[in-house]
């Protein structure tokens, strides 16, 4: 199976991958895993703060993955004017 | 403190200063509403005599409290036609501040056509007929004053657009190298400062000292800890100050709330061109600066100094509702020309956030293609240029739909959409559709918690819990803006109770107060209080608080959801 990753706001992996024309990791796996276990395969600079799969935010980080997802991982952020 | 009024009614322009009276204890918004609601006819017309420009610092303008800099600048909006105040930084909150003046008041009209400017230092105001600085751009304008009042000023100007009393123009703050970057943006209150015939506030500290707090030892104390929490904050430590706010375009675009092509889809295909990670490394290489302050005393520093290709300075790190607003709205993902039109706004004076929306609408009507960078830079000169076209542009995004004939006009209150789709973070909707300011993300900035994940999380996807989330933000927002604060010190204060009641000890040990947080929650609702009665007595009803109803009936692409909150929700808000 395949997924894609985006990684944001200097978040980077130590590890190479195969990536897309975009710069995007290109994530192989055979086994059904969870987006936290995706997260320890990057091994990532920075922990990511917010999760989005195929747009969604996602709180529940034991959710699976499945063929063809995206995922887009971003640290703590913030802009505009809060609150 | 003192409150300046200055009259433009007699001959000879007449300065007065009054004691705060009624208005004591208010500060920034809540000083520049409350003269509104009191002082002002609600039926009165913006450009009017009867209209009064209230320029305002915050309860801590003038001290050594980090992040204190903010100004308000409130009237009768001329594109609303309801109350505003439109927040900015830069120098001028502080060297108010120092001056004793809590706030000035523009009132009244010139009879001619001549062109004012108004010096002010610790000896006194100094209003003089000046017709060489009739229609000069920000940029230029602030160089002549800087030549003849010195390098030390802080400046308040309009471009001309406010002399054109355009309904998009702006009020200019001078930042900390004597730049016009800074902008009272929105609701055109420049065009009401242009109505007054004034065209430039010069602000001069020279001999005063910070203002002194009644407990010296305790707001002492408090300010550190104060700033300890925003340093170890991630987001007011490190988020912001390595991207500035235009880190939020990938993150926006990622969630599929990135309003693309006027409104119609919710992401954009180049975003990534012109995100904020892209624009901090041309930054570096071009030898500008990411990580900068808009004032003296910010820790944050989320603004940012922009070069062009050869290395001079061109504007301003244009900020994350700049870059969408003339970028993805447009379909255009060069990030140098957004960063041309950006310099261009802040010189001629017009809200970048309006004009965005505008071109959008103007592309829209086919007066340029998609992605026409060059085209709508073009039309950003017309408005230098005063032709018709210019005034059209200038006066927004409703008023564009209208001389062109377009129905998708992404407006509340005759205000433009900021840069986050409601259809997708239902909770922002709720904030455009209610807000006293019309359409106006800062004023209850549901994105915190709808995506941020700052303070709470709240799906933004679902109609439930939006209404109570966004009212909560509006009575906190209406607080903070009062004080002078930058609102971004409500990231960490929503996720760090500590850092939260050292604002309020910094408050108490000011002024020799005993606020609690339930006088917090008072002093907001009291804000909201005089700006929505002022609107009701101007004529508006719950219908105005209402989304366009496009944004009901069409879905958005990715997640195809409509704005669900319903209207019976939506007339609870003020209902506290």
């Amino acid at each position: 199976m395949k997924v894609t990753v985006k990684l944001f706001g200097g978040i980077k992996s130590d590890k190479e991958f195969q990536k897309n024309e975009e710069g995007n990791i290109i994530f192989e796996f055979s086994e059904p895993i969870t987006l936290s276990q995706l997260i320890e395969f990057l091994k990532l600079n920075k922990k990511p703060f917010i999760v989005i799969l195929n747009g969604i935010i996602i709180n529940d980080l034991s959710t699976k993955i499945k063929e063809s997802d995206e995922i887009s991982l971003f640290p703590p952020i913030a802009g505009g004017r809060l609150f | 403190m003192k409150i300046l009024r200055i009259n433009m009614n007699e001959d000879a322009p007449v300065a007065k200063f009054e004691d705060l009276g009624d208005y004591q204890g208010l500060g920034g918004r809540a000083i520049t509403s409350a003269i509104i609601s009191k002082e002002v006819d609600p039926l009165c017309h913006p450009l009017s005599a009867d209209n009064k420009l209230v320029i305002a610092c915050g309860l801590l303008g003038g001290t050594a409290a980090a992040m204190s800099g903010r100004v308000s600048v409130g009237c009768k909006s001329p594109l609303t036609g309801g109350i505003k105040e439109a927040n900015a930084g830069g120098q001028a909150g502080q060297v108010m501040g120092r001056l004793g003046i809590a706030a000035i008041v523009l009132e009244g009209k010139p009879k001619g056509e001549d062109t004012y400017k108004i010096y002010i230092s610790k000896d006194g105001v100094k209003i003089e007929k000046d017709n060489t600085i009739k229609m000069l751009p920000n940029y230029e304008l602030v160089e002549k004053m800087k030549k003849e009042f010195g390098e030390k000023i802080a400046c308040v100007s309009i471009g001309p657009a406010g002399e054109m009393k355009l309904s998009g123009a702006s009020v200019a703050i001078t930042d900390m190298e004597l730049r016009p970057t800074r902008h009272a943006g929105r609701g055109g209150v420049g065009a009401v400062m242009g109505s007054k015939g004034i065209k430039v506030i010069v602000l001069d500290d020279a001999g005063t000292t910070p203002r002194q707090p009644k407990d010296a030892e305790a707001f002492k104390d408090a300010n550190k800890r104060f700033v300890a929490g925003l340093q170890k904050h991630p987001v007011t430590g490190q988020g912001l100050p390595a991207y500035g706010t235009n880190v939020l375009t990938n993150i926006i675009n990622e969630v599929g709330a990135y309003p693309t092509y006027n409104f119609k889809e919710g992401r954009f295909a180049g975003a990534r061109k012109i995100s904020g990670e892209v624009e901090a490394e041309l930054e570096k290489q071009r030898g500008g600066n990411p990580t900068h302050g808009c004032h003296r005393g910010c820790v944050i520093r989320c603004s940012g100094i922009y070069h062009d290709k050869d290395g001079n300075y061109l504007t301003k790190q244009p900020e994350y509702e700049t870059v969408w607003a003339l970028g993805g709205n447009c379909g255009i993902d060069d990030i140098d020309k957004i960063a041309m039109m950006d310099f261009l706004c802040d010189n001629y004076g017009v809200d970048t956030i309006e004009m965005g929306a505008t071109i959008g609408v103007a592309m829209e009507a086919g007066l340029l293609k998609w992605g026409d960078a060059d085209g709508a830079i073009n039309l950003l000169h017309e408005i230098g240029k005063g032709s018709y076209l210019g005034r059209i542009i200038g006066n927004g995004a409703a008023f564009t739909g209208k001389a062109f004939g377009v129905e998708r006009v992404p407006v509340v209150k005759g205000q433009a959409l900021p840069a986050y789709d409601p259809r997708a973070i239902q909770g922002i909707g709720v904030t455009y559709a209610t807000s006293p300011m019309g359409a106006d993300h800062t004023a209850g900035y549901s994105i915190a918690l709808n995506v941020l994940k700052t303070g709470g999380f709240v799906d933004p996807l679902k109609p439930e819990g939006q209404v109570d989330l966004s009212r909560n933000l509006q009575i906190a927002t209406a607080f903070i803006d009062s004080t002078g604060m930058c609102l971004f010190i409500a990231f960490a204060l929503l996720d760090q109770p500590d850092t939260n009641q050292a604002l309020v000890d910094m408050i108490n040990a000011f002024y020799g107060w005993n606020m609690k947080d339930t006088d917090v929650v008072e002093y907001g609702k009291k804000v909201l209080k005089f700006e929505r009665d002022f609107n009701i007595r101007a004529g508006f009803t719950k219908q105005h608080d209402r989304l366009p109803r496009f944004f009901y009936k069409e879905p958005i692409p990715p997640h195809n959801t409509v704005f669900m909150v319903k209207d019976e929700e939506l007339d609870q808000l003020f209902n506290w």
